[in-house]
């Protein structure tokens, strides 16, 4: 009770603080998390089917229809409301959900055949067909399509039903990452075939009022800013949900998420690394962990004259203590970062170069770039002072502190930083073509399952995608250009290894750290399992222990 | 007095049209853009320059601003860049909360206000005087996000008395004792600040009224002093009040931004607050425009009821 109570008026003084600061965006929010799963198993008995779970979230859907959304609140709706051919499973592998098995592949990798499970039903009791798969994939290759996903399937020429129940792909030129860009939930051609394809995504009557797929649960009900309803879908192919409802409830941010957590209102949240110690102290709350696919980064702006020497950049990661890092700011609840991949890819190379803490080393890379100390102790050459700004986004704590615990680092080695924040859209602006206004910048990537780095390390990225940081190799470009063309999966590791490796090697970023992410569950809840990527992953198998 | 108003309501149009130009401007000269906050590696340029496209941001802005007049004026405020969703649709069902919000707290204030303030100018420098000067002051002093913060630590989750946060039970059907049991919290804390404002506007008013000579006549009279003091002091010393009142009106949507954050109220402070950090410039701009026209209409009303409540008054 004494703990409750410090925790409380400590919270209360935290959020007095940090209050104003509530700003943020997609890229914004920092879940990180423990070493490992803090969860105590406890004996319980056989799955109980019923109850209503409630999941807190700060974020509102936008769009419930799977080929439109871009954000993360409409993904954990469509994701429960919808099934795609395939789903990735928590060790990123791709397992056949509507698909019966893995797909047919052609010897020049170009036809991809699927074979769908016979007596799908949509929630209006419509059977699912090839006919609805072949519907949802022209959708993207239409030449009206507004869905911002069709960029993943550029090569896709031609879908077609081979018969009732088998769907067949056509690409232009093998690509690898098509596995993992089936994922898409079906949607129900028999309702939506009227519509145009330049307005289906403005088709309100199914996108916002009456989402129809084949998923787990169907859609009840949705009022704006208070909450969201879903029921268990007897038919469901996998099994009837254990769950009756599952209910999202609407509340602004993690502090009022965080209250609900407490007073037994919500049963999950997804819990930010700023609220894991209050939430530690709730005996009816169970933290759960996994390390996220993401990396966070300092990165440099190789366009800055600072910037092009690469012993400078290695110099900077020698000098910047990680480990440490990560034991102060992240609370040990991540791991060091060495190159632009995770580790839960299969596509993750550990034998990079890798620049541990040795201030030394850092001196000497200095010294042999031709910088010398100058009168004020910080580092000259040419007359120009090895000074910068480091920028981030406000409100983010985390990275403000790491701004300034890099500012202390590099003093140590002569170098000044002046640690920065801007508000979040402001911040992009600056940051991203065509300003790239910034010196060194804190960010993270969220990845996706293929780890293609195309989008973010190519050269042909840099004028207007996300290699922000002006990243130019031409071995990289050709790695990046040529992946996909190669199917098998060890070959193509080892290129992308390659690519990887150049990329540690020239630093063009201070891989800092790859974080873990919370989930705070109640104890009722059974039948959880922890993915790296979807939040609402197998909730038919999750259960309440009443 | 017909010619006068009508007179002040054809003004409204070229002050709304001048705050208009002016919101457009500012909101648009603010750094950042809507559509580059998606940093998702899996959006192509290409989707991501289309979409820019569609929604009319690649042309200049004066273009921008005609296209988006030309749709007022016909009573369409544009669809969300970011919910999708017509703004009109989404101002209408967050309208409603707020007002609820806004209304319920302003009567609380007023009906505590406005009796301690005269009690207080009555018997001023007495014990209660001093009682409920204290007071105001400490109301006007309290942030309300801290008071906000302490009322939900202690009613809701140490006491369990009231909820966290929102506006109904989850799943519940609707019940008139349900809602305000939401709504008390929220309304107390909203109206703390301006009880105590209000409350001290009421007594130095009253103070000046006290002492004229028709309350004297009054008194000379042989009037019950309950007469004297709120029959023939408090109607004139209300005036002054009435201008705070009409000001207060535009303070409806921008006022609530916090304690609606802090309840999960979902009002248009909220919606506001999020529009501005996504740039969504639909949303800022028909919130903007509705806060002009509140803040317009609200000094017309002040002014009519100046007229109103004291017969000098002519236009």
């Amino acid at each position: 009770m004494k703990k409750t109570i410090f925790a409380s008026i400590s919270m209360i003084f935290m959020l007095s603080l940090f209050l104003v600061a509530c700003g943020g965006g997609t890229d914004a929010p920092d879940q990180t998390g423990g070493d490992q799963d803090t969860a105590e198993q406890q004996p319980v008995g056989d799955p109980q089917y019923g109850g209503n779970m409630i999941l807190g979230t700060s974020g509102e859907p936008v769009i419930l229809n799977p080929l439109y959304h871009t954000d993360s609140a409409s993904a954990d709706i469509t994701d429960l409301v919808f099934a795609g051919l395939m789903q990735t499973n928590e060790n990123l592998e791709m397992e056949p959900l509507v698909a019966k098995t893995q797909p047919e592949i052609s010897e020049d990798g170009l036809e991809w055949t699927y074979e769908l499970n016979e007596g799908i039903l949509f929630h209006d009791g419509a059977e699912l067909t090839a006919e609805d798969v072949v519907f949802t994939y022209n959708v993207f290759i239409h030449e009206d399509t507004t869905s911002p996903r069709a960029g993943d399937f550029r090569s896709l020429v031609n879908v077609e039903a081979l018969d009732e129940y088998t769907v067949k792909f056509t690409l232009a030129e093998p690509d690898a990452a098509f596995a993992t860009r089936v994922t898409y939930g079906i949607l129900p051609k028999h309702l939506l075939e009227d519509i145009p394809v330049a307005d289906l995504e403005d088709y309100r009557e199914f996108n916002m009022q009456n989402p129809i797929g084949t998923g787990p649960f169907k859609f009840v009900s949705w009022t704006s800013g208070q909450n969201l309803v879903l029921e268990a879908n007897e038919e469901y192919f996998e099994g009837r949900p254990y769950l009756d409802n599952v209910t999202f409830r609407f509340a602004s941010d993690s502090n009022a998420l965080v209250l609900l957590l407490e007073t037994g209102d919500i049963h999950h949240m997804i819990a930010p690394t700023s609220e894991i110690g209050t939430i530690e102290l709730y005996d009816h709350v169970n933290l759960h962990s996994t390390l996220a696919l993401r990396y966070d980064y300092l990165g440099w702006n190789l366009d800055r004259p600072l910037f092009e020497d690469k012993r400078v950049r290695q110099a900077i990661t020698h000098a910047i203590d990680r480990q440490e890092l990560v034991e102060t700011i992240m609370e040990g609840n991540a791991e060091v970062a060495h190159a632009p991949v995770s580790p839960l890819s299969w596509a993750y190379n550990d034998d990079v170069p890798k620049f541990e803490y040795d201030v030394e080393k850092a001196k000497q890379l200095l010294a042999d770039a031709g910088w010398e100390p100058g009168s004020d102790g910080i580092l000259e050459k040419d007359g120009e002072r090895l000074s910068f700004t480091i920028l981030s986004n406000s409100g983010n704590v985390t990275r403000r502190d790491i701004g300034i615990i890099t500012q202390q680092y590099l003093r140590e080695v002569g170098i000044e930083v002046k640690p920065e924040q801007m508000e979040w859209g402001a911040f992009l602006d600056q940051i991203n073509p065509p300003n790239f206004d910034f010196d060194g910048v804190v960010m993270a990537w969220g990845l996706a399952t293929d780890p293609n780095p195309r989008a973010i390390w190519h050269s042909d990225q840099i004028e207007n995608g996300l290699n922000r940081s002006a990243y130019r190799n031409d071995e990289v470009d050709r790695i990046a250009d040529e992946n996909t063309l190669v199917m098998d999966q060890a070959e193509r590791a080892a290129m992308l290894g390659d690519a990887f490796a150049i990329i540690a090697e020239e630093q063009p970023y201070t891989f800092l750290y790859y974080p873990y992410q919370f989930v705070a569950l109640s104890k009722e809840v059974q039948g959880f399992t922890h993915h790296p990527r979807i939040d609402m992953y197998k909730v038919h198998e999750w259960w309440l222990n009443q | 007095m017909t010619t006068y108003i009508i007179r002040r309501l054809i003004m409204m149009i070229p002050i709304l049209f001048g705050i208009s130009v002016i919101s457009f401007a500012i909101m648009y000269a603010a750094p950042g853009k809507p559509t580059v906050m998606d940093l998702d590696p899996d959006i192509s340029v290409e989707a991501r320059e289309a979409q820019m496209e569609r929604l009319g941001l690649n042309d200049p802005p004066h273009i921008q601003y005609i296209n988006w007049m030309s749709n007022v004026v016909k009573g369409d405020f544009g669809t969300s860049f970011t919910k999708k969703q017509p703004v009109r649709d989404m101002i209408a069902d967050r309208l409603p909360n707020t007002l609820i919000l806004m209304i319920f707290s302003t009567i609380l204030a007023i009906i505590v206000a406005i009796p301690f303030g005269v009690l207080s100018a009555t018997k001023q420098y007495s014990k209660l005087d001093y009682g409920v000067t204290m007071t105001s002051f400490l109301g006007l002093a309290t942030p309300n996000f801290w008071l906000g913060l302490m009322l939900i630590m202690l009613f809701s989750v140490q006491l369990g008395w009231t909820p966290v946060g929102g506006v109904s039970t989850l799943g519940a059907d609707f019940s008139l004792l349900d809602r305000l049991h939401h709504l008390i919290l929220p309304a107390i804390v909203l109206a703390t600040a301006d009880m105590a404002g209000l409350t001290r506007y009421t007594r130095s008013s009253m103070l000046e009224v006290v002492k004229q000579d028709y309350i004297r006549t009054a008194r000379a009279k042989g009037f019950r002093e309950s007469t004297v003091i709120y029959k023939h002091g408090l109607r004139n010393g209300l005036i002054p009040i009435i201008t705070i009142f009409g000001l207060m009106l535009p303070t409806f949507i921008g006022g609530s931004v916090i304690v609606e954050q802090l309840f999960s109220w979902p009002g248009i402070g909220k919606l506001f607050i999020d529009a501005t950090f996504e740039r969504d410039y639909p949303v800022i701009m028909a919130i903007t425009m509705f806060g002009a026209v509140l803040t317009v209409i609200g000094n017309l009303i002040a002014d009519i009821l100046y007229a109103v409540l004291d017969p000098r008054i002519e236009y």
